[in-house]
């Protein structure tokens, strides 16, 4: 077999551009999807029936939907229904809120539930608000049981940011299928890839594992 | 045997409690309990579990609403609307059967919660409050522990200096000691005693009989939802008029 390797090195500028934007794809979803997820929990446990309806059939919608079907919804469909015109990055990153943000709230509803009834009491017992219980005791509490869920899905998110490859958002799966089709030196590019998302991955993976060792079960 | 005259008893009652009932699907909880609290007493709340004295305790600051009847706490009826209720929470204070403790802050961090969230106090005030406090229930030393590192008798009295915060006109104490060790109880009731000694006004609902014998004014027992039989705990630990009160504290092995 005739293996030219070089090609990886010709391409670092670009497959390091691409790796930046695989990393900012993940970098902003989570910081939209937190929020989210803990918005739609919040909407789900909500006294007013449509509000919690919405939040719910939000979740099952997204949540049962396949990543990449959503994707190209997203870039497909979104655009007639919204009459927005949303550049691949951006339509990209709708597509993975939208999942995220629905894995998150089964996430965060989870850890608020395990915060037992009297905490919530002792904080109204104070004379604290339902909101200022929420941020200051039952949040906080929740935050660290979800942060190792959190992280295994931060994780996953980075991997699957390589399916906005197919609407053509310039990150490190796209660019590096780019240089392939143009090169023809797939074993190359393809190993290239795997290495490169397996490098930054696994360190994640690993910070992972010690946030579980840190903030696992406690009481 | 002369005429017992309760604390205050020329002065309005602090708390009153008119024909309360509250329910639970089909359960009654309480059943038209009346009830009233003077200024200064210590009022113990005795009788089996599940015979509605925690729920009457709950019920006073509106952690459960009642379904009939009416509660009033210092001459006004209280409030339904959730800001107007917070007010009046302020004024009562809580200690739990769990401490409930939060387990992310401090022990310091605990009692000064109340002072910076709801009174709006600057840091530094609302610390050396809670200093003093931690201080008064004999923790000065454990002020920078979390819950997790105290005892269970340590949680609870830092649970009573998180109440006292909020300079509360009652405090509200639900078996405050039924979840501790042997061992750690006595400091628990220590503390609340030299409350009582401060002529704070105290709601206990509690097995611990010799706390209601000796520093209880007012000694409540309940069945069913239903009151069976009040008076001072001379009356009713040595001289009880019904039948089931004598059978419950002979079960509790109290023989006066």
């Amino acid at each position: 077999m005739n293996l030219d390797w070089s090609i990886v090195w010709q391409s670092r500028w670009l497959l390091l551009e691409g790796a930046l934007v695989t990393v900012l794809l993940t970098v902003l979803t989570m910081l939209i999807a937190v929020p989210g997820g803990i918005v739609l929990a919040l909407m789900r446990g909500s006294h007013f029936k449509a509000v919690a309806l919405f939040a719910t059939a939000f979740v099952e919608l997204f949540r049962n939907v396949p990543l990449l079907l959503l994707i190209y919804w997203a870039f497909y469909v979104m655009p007639v229904l919204t009459g927005l015109g949303l550049s691949p990055f951006a339509t990209g990153l709708v597509a993975l809120c939208l999942n995220v943000s629905a894995y998150n709230s089964e996430t965060f509803r989870s850890g608020i539930n395990s915060i037992r009834k009297g905490q919530t009491e002792a904080g109204l017992a104070l004379g604290m608000s339902r909101s200022e219980v929420f941020r200051q005791i039952i949040l906080p509490q929740a935050w660290r049981r979800v942060l190792p869920v959190l992280a295994s899905t931060w994780v996953s998110l980075f991997k699957d940011t390589s399916l906005v490859s197919v609407i053509a958002v310039g990150e490190l799966a796209h660019t590096a299928m780019q240089i392939r089709s143009q090169s023809f030196r797939v074993l190359e590019m393809l190993t290239a890839m795997a290495a490169i998302y397996w490098l930054l991955g696994y360190p994640q993976a690993k910070i992972v594992d010690w946030i579980h060792r840190k903030y696992g079960v406690r009481e | 045997m002369t005429a017992f005259t309760r604390k205050n008893a020329d002065k309005p009652p602090m708390l009153v409690y008119d024909k309360v009932r509250k329910n639970y699907g089909n359960f009654t909880a309480l059943d038209g309990v009346s009830l009233h609290v003077n200024a200064g007493e210590v009022v113990c709340l005795i009788g089996p579990s599940g015979s509605g004295k925690s729920t009457l305790l709950r019920c006073t600051n509106a952690l459960e609403t009642i379904d009939g009847g009416e509660i009033r706490f210092e001459g006004r009826p209280l409030p339904v609307a959730d800001a107007d209720m917070r007010k009046v929470r302020q004024r009562m204070g809580m200690v739990f059967q769990n401490f409930e403790l939060f387990p992310h802050k401090t022990a310091l961090e605990n009692v000064a919660l109340g002072l910076t969230t709801v009174r709006k106090m600057d840091a530094g005030e609302a610390q050396r409050r809670a200093m003093a406090l931690l201080a008064k229930v004999g923790l000065a030393d454990k002020t920078a522990n979390y819950p997790a590192n105290l005892s269970g008798g340590q949680q609870q009295r830092v649970a009573i200096a998180r109440a006292l915060a909020m300079e509360p006109h009652v405090m509200l104490f639900d078996e405050p000691t039924s979840a501790l060790d042997p061992e750690t109880v006595g400091e628990v009731l220590n503390v609340m005693r030299n409350l009582a000694d401060e002529g704070m006004t105290m709601i206990v609902v509690t097995h611990e009989m010799s706390f209601a014998r000796r520093v209880g004014n007012w000694v409540v027992v309940f069945e069913r939802g239903q009151l069976l039989e009040q008076g001072p705990p001379q009356q009713i630990f040595e001289a009880p008029t019904t039948e089931r009160t004598q059978e419950f504290l002979s079960h509790l092995g109290w023989n006066g």
